[in-house]
């Protein structure tokens, strides 16, 4: 069901507003900043697809047979890793200014992602991928860091209701209300149980967003609805996984990405 | 420019009238029947004013047989093709939500007469076109 694995494109959220449709619709739009990206590195799955000139490593100088070239090893699957946004090098780490170089570099990227892809990329390193690659795209996937809201309670972490304000409760408006059983069976509270703690500031995936419309010559695309994560947040948008003739006319869905793994294993 | 005031910009009117509130005006607006679409006109005082840019609306009063009624128009929105003004009114509220408290003559405006206030507070206030443009 998730089909083929295309490139996507690292962005950033630039904020929300909403606009009119011809037809006089009026539309939500998260507005994102998709690209340009630098593609950083190509992942092969065979030794034998490397370019000509770099299928064998330097020589391993110091090390025994450091004489003879080494052939160089594949990554066993096919991928494009992107960077997005320029870093100056004053503020790279000299591993990454090496790695950089490959790509013809010689500063660093702010937000570097790698693309899962099925087939052999077409793309080069030093590559500029553009809003372009989501021509014909109706719907995407976007992924983000939720903003924190620090130590929530049950309500907001878990939408729980609340208890009655008065009718003689008295200190528990908001609590999260009883946690275990009382069966001589299994007492003690079960596992996973939803309590108050940490919330927010995680990874996650809302899938199958309308692009409304792109624009190509500022690299923009605008999604209708929100996407997680604060203005100005990196965002990854990727063509949705879902089967797109299935889920036209439903509501976008919102999935964690832990749910999202175990619902594509049991397909 | 903000970048998101400047999409913006580029999705709004070029030009809308320029009225404020208190002022009565007219609202051409496009509905739907069926298959059919025609203008329906909306005439009444301006009570509010509210949002900026694309979400810029208005919202206008009129008495239809003695009973109050508020439309809210997104100015920017295609279905909104005309807004005239008519009279030009003197209020020092920015809010009238007191005319919905009163009936009769007591809904009068005082009208400004004569005396143009320019620019008025400005229905296209929130966001304004570059000069340039």
């Amino acid at each position: 069901m998730t089909g083929t694995k295309t490139i996507g494109l690292l962005g950033k959220k630039l904020g929300m507003t909403q606009i009119f449709l011809a037809d006089g619709t009026c539309v939500p739009v998260t507005i994102v900043q998709a690209g340009p990206c630098k593609v950083l590195q190509v992942k092969t799955a065979a030794a034998a697809e490397l370019p000509e000139g770099h299928r064998t490593a330097a020589n391993n100088r110091g090390k025994k047979g450091g004489k003879q070239p080494r052939p160089r090893q594949a990554d066993g699957y096919y991928a494009v890793r992107l960077g997005f946004e320029n870093k100056p090098a004053r503020l790279c780490s000299k591993a990454e200014l090496g790695d950089l170089k490959h790509a013809g570099l010689d500063h660093g990227m702010r937000f570097v992602k790698e693309f899962r892809l099925t087939a052999a990329p077409t793309q080069k390193p030093g590559d500029e991928v553009n809003v372009s690659v989501f021509d014909g795209v109706k719907f995407v996937d976007v992924t983000g860091v939720t903003k924190g809201r620090g130590w929530a309670g049950t309500i907001k972490r878990w939408s729980f209701s609340r208890q009655p304000t008065s009718h003689g409760n008295s200190l528990n408006h908001r609590t999260g209300g009883g946690l275990g059983r009382q069966h001589s069976i299994s007492s003690g509270v079960p596992k996973g149980k939803r309590m108050a703690g940490h919330y927010g500031c995680e990874q996650v995936t809302v899938q199958r967003l309308e692009v409304v419309k792109t624009d190509t010559a500022r690299n923009l695309v605008f999604l209708k609805g929100a996407v997680p994560g604060f203005t100005n947040g990196y965002l990854v948008l990727k063509k949705t996984i879902k089967n797109e003739r299935l889920i036209e006319n439903k509501p976008g869905l919102v999935v964690k990405n832990a749910a999202a793994k175990s619902m594509a294993k049991g397909k | 420019m903000n970048i998101l005031r400047q999409l913006e910009l580029e999705h709004m009117k070029a030009t809308i009238p320029d009225f404020g509130i208190g002022d009565t005006v007219e609202v051409h607006y496009q509905i739907r029947e069926g298959d059919k679409e025609r203008v329906q006109v909306f005439s009444g005082s301006v009570i509010s004013l509210q949002g900026s840019g694309t979400r810029r609306s208005v919202t206008v009063r009129r008495l239809v047989a003695g009973e109050g009624v508020e439309r809210t128009f997104p100015l920017h929105s295609p279905r909104v093709t005309e807004i005239s003004v008519r009279d030009r009114g003197i209020v020092r509220r920015a809010k009238l939500y007191y005319l919905r408290d009163r009936e009769g003559k007591a809904t009068r405006l005082k009208p400004n007469l004569g005396k143009l206030q320019a620019p008025r507070s400005g229905a296209g206030s929130g966001l304004t076109k570059p000069a340039a443009e």
